[in-house]
């Protein structure tokens, strides 16, 4: 109980402010020596006082002496004079007559023992007779010059008597009085001893009360100070700290603090610690990337496994030599130096060109060397970060080389084209100049022959669609087709279209539908192609729709902005499941040209497929409930998945 | 032909010179000329030969192709216009295979007064020829008067 008691006091102590304990650790000695100032002025003003009284009885006595003296000086001279009557020897009694009452006076101030007073009154009394029987003697030697001797010794006898009775009085002062400054004096040794004892215990006090402040301060305090500098000292040096307890008063306060800012300071070292590992390991084993650091004058000092892999040494071969090494003859010299003073004047270096491998081969590199700085901006060294580009190098020789082979084809196929188109068409105007001329003259030809010459014109313009649709697809693919695309108003469009589609449905003895969008949507396209397009899907849709009754060309826009749809479809036989992917091949007329009444080129659809192509569009079929449903979006990059799904559902 | 300005006679009476490196072509265009009535038509199948037949001849118009072995039609435009002088108006109708619009439009450039693509249509070819001789004859007219 006492000692929790104890624990718990010293708790609140170390909890109070410094500013506090200060005050205390100052006060308590002060406080105790006030006590003892003071205490030692009291003990000082008794003395004093003690003092006094022993002057004042030593006073007394010395007065109740001279009225002793006094009296009995005035009764020799008055027993001289009444033997004698020389006035000479009354001069003691003339005296003692002026200076008894002064001094009876002040011994009746001086004297305060209740004791002495009472022999005083009784001295008075006696003192008086004396004098009055001096007095009376004198009067008698005076007045009866021959007065019998006998009278004059009766009254000196008496006188004799009283003189006795007076110094009795005065023997019982004397007394009296030596037991009073006996007390007095017992009284002042009392006071003058306490006196000294309180001096002594004041300065005991006082200097075990320093004492105890000292420890107070030094075993609260200054421990407390001590061990929160050793941990400072420990944190200064980034060890770990001594655990201390963490009291509310400012120091500890300060070993709180103290202590977050270690687990600051380690938490950020272990982060570091950790990001330097990892980043150390990254490099390491970085395979691509031959990665190292140089010194100051370019001697490598550290090696990683790119580095080894892609120029053949090992670390322990290569950390303290110059890195010139790795720079074949005729940049060796003048290169190395030159990417140093680069990186340190600019932070870095960049470089492209051929270096060395260990075995002598030489490969091709790109090279980053950094200035590595220390805080103060002190170059440190170098980091130097090679790639081996050889197989890029080679692959992008290759790749160039493939570009202007394409380039060439490309040219050589237009040239192509442009020739073939010449000589395909030079022949055909020959044979449908002379066969329009057969035609026009054609009352003149017998009936067989007229057959003939429908059947050569027919067939010519038949071969010149085909060079005409075949020679479109080779262009916009080798990319010789220009493409001119404009903002274009779909409803516009589809009306216009109208007027050129609907004939070519009407004459298939079938009804023309068109479907516009809703709202006004517009498409970014090739006004020329996109009609083409769209007479192309009509003309198709025309031509295989058989027992059908319509053909209906429309479009619509997607809600987002996304595109817009064109579509031909018709309530004809459509198109067999089977056949669907050679839809959109060239040539590919899926056995329908083997049916006498249909014709085409057969391709109407692959021409159509590169034409929505190079506008950016797609281009799709799918199966209608009955008859074939064919469409093309052109707009956003939106659109591309969406046709892909549709396609995949077609 | 809603107004004739000319007198039919007088334009059948111009001279017409056709050049094509193909003999079958050049036929042809023979065929339809006579057909319409043309008396004064000459025909050339080499082209070395174009400048000098041209400069020998003087004709009201040139038909000409343009794809030719040696020298090619868009030389002979520009051999034709640095002949000719300034203030002439010599019609050039070309006739070619080549269908590519650069053709059409360097044709064009250097001074050819038409462009029809072969194969071509038999009647269009002879309207047009007929309108270019038309405006010659009417922009000679107007020079002599």
């Amino acid at each position: 109980m006492s000692a929790r008691r104890s624990a718990l006091l010293m708790r609140i102590w170390t909890d109070r402010p410094l500013a506090f304990k200060g005050l205390v650790v100052v006060a308590m000695p002060l406080t105790i020596l006030l006590g003892s100032l003071v205490s030692l002025y009291l003990a000082s003003s008794a003395e004093t006082r003690a003092e006094d009284d022993v002057r004042r009885a030593f006073a007394i006595q010395r007065d109740i002496y001279q009225v002793h003296a006094l009296l009995a000086e005035a009764a020799t001279g008055v027993r001289g004079y009444a033997l004698t009557r020389e006035d000479r020897f009354l001069v003691p009694y003339r005296a003692a007559e002026i200076e008894l009452p002064a001094t009876l006076q002040r011994l009746d101030i001086a004297i305060e023992d209740p004791v002495v007073s009472r022999y005083f009154v009784d001295l008075l009394q006696v003192t008086e007779e004396k004098r009055a029987s001096l007095r009376a003697t004198v009067e008698l030697a005076r007045s009866e010059e021959a007065a019998s001797s006998e009278a004059i010794e009766r009254a000196l006898m008496a006188n004799e008597l009283t003189l006795d009775t007076v110094r009795s009085e005065i023997e019982k002062i004397q007394r009296r009085e030596a037991v009073v400054l006996d007390e007095r004096r017992a009284l002042v040794d009392e006071v003058r001893r306490r006196f000294l004892t309180l001096t002594a215990v004041s300065g005991l006090v006082g200097l075990l009360g320093s004492l105890a402040a000292v420890y107070l301060f030094s075993t609260g305090i200054v421990r407390r100070v001590s061990k929160l500098e050793h941990n400072a000292e420990l944190l200064a040096r980034g060890e770990r700290l001594v655990d201390l307890p963490q009291e509310a008063d400012e120091i500890g306060r300060l070993t709180v603090k103290l202590g977050r800012a270690s687990a600051l300071l380690r938490e950020r070292e272990d982060d570091l610690r950790t990001s330097e590992e990892r980043f150390r390991l990254v490099i390491e084993r970085v395979r691509d990337y031959g990665i190292f650091t140089l010194d100051r004058q370019g001697i490598v000092t550290s090696w990683n496994l790119g580095a080894e892999r892609i120029k053949g040494w090992q670390t322990d071969e290569v950390l303290g030599k110059h890195f010139s090494r790795f720079y074949p003859d005729e940049t060796r010299d003048f290169l190395p130096a030159q990417m140093l003073e680069r990186a340190r004047a600019n932070g870095s270096a960049e470089d492209e060109g051929w270096r060395v491998r260990k075995d002598g081969t030489r490969f091709w590199a790109n090279v980053v060397i950094t200035a590595l700085r220390d805080e103060n901006g002190a170059l440190q060294g170098f980091a130097k970060v090679t790639r081996d580009m050889t197989e890029r190098r080679r692959s992008e020789e290759a790749l160039q080389l493939a570009r202007e082979e394409a380039v060439a084809a490309s040219l050589a196929k237009s040239e192509f084209l442009s020739r073939t188109s010449h000589e395909l068409r030079t022949p055909l105007n020959a044979i449908l100049g002379f066969g329009q001329l057969l035609e026009i003259d054609a009352e003149t030809l017998s009936g067989r022959h007229q057959e003939a010459v429908e059947r050569i014109t027919r067939a010519g313009r038949h071969l010149l669609a085909l060079i005409n649709d075949l020679l479109d697809i080779s262009s916009i693919e080798a990319g010789g087709a220009e493409i001119e695309p404009e903002s274009i108003d779909v409803a516009a469009l589809l009306r216009e279209a109208r007027d050129l589609a609907e004939p070519i449905v009407a004459s298939a003895g079938l009804r023309f539908d068109l479907t516009l969008p809703a709202g006004s949507p517009s498409v970014h396209a090739d006004r020329r192609r996109l009609t083409q397009v769209i007479l192309n899907l009509v003309g198709n849709a025309a031509k295989y729709n058989t027992g059908g009754a319509f053909v209906r060309l429309g479009a619509q826009a997607a809600p987002d902005g996304g595109g817009v749809t064109f579509f031909v479809e018709d309530d004809g036989p459509g198109i067999d499941p089977g056949k669907v992917n050679r839809l959109f091949t060239a040539f590919d007329r899926l056995g329908q040209n083997q049916r006498t009444k249909t014709e085409g080129t057969g391709l109407g659809l692959a021409l159509s497929k590169t034409l929505v192509q190079s506008m950016g569009g797609e281009i799709g079929y799918t199966a209608g409930q009955p008859g074939a449903r064919f469409w093309f979006r052109l707009g956003g990059e939106a659109v591309r998945n969406e046709a892909v799904t549709q396609a995949q559902e077609g | 032909m809603a107004v004739q300005l000319i007198d039919s006679e007088e334009i059948l009476a111009c001279r017409i010179l056709a050049i094509d490196d193909e003999e079958a072509n050049v036929r042809l265009l023979a065929n339809i000329l006579e057909r319409e009535g043309y008396r004064d038509v000459h025909c050339l199948t080499e082209s070395t030969r174009a400048l000098e037949t041209y400069i020998a001849l003087q004709p009201d118009l040139v038909l000409l192709d343009l794809m030719m072995p040696e020298v090619d039609g868009f030389q002979l435009l520009e051999a034709f216009s640095r002949h000719d002088a300034a203030d002439e108006f010599r019609p050039v109708l070309v006739l070619t295979a080549d269908t590519t619009i650069q053709a059409r439009r360097r044709a064009l450039a250097l001074g050819a007064k038409d462009f029809v693509s072969k194969p071509f249509d038999v009647i269009e070819v002879g309207l047009r020829i007929a309108n270019l001789l038309e405006t010659r004859r009417l922009y000679e007219r107007l020079r002599g008067s």
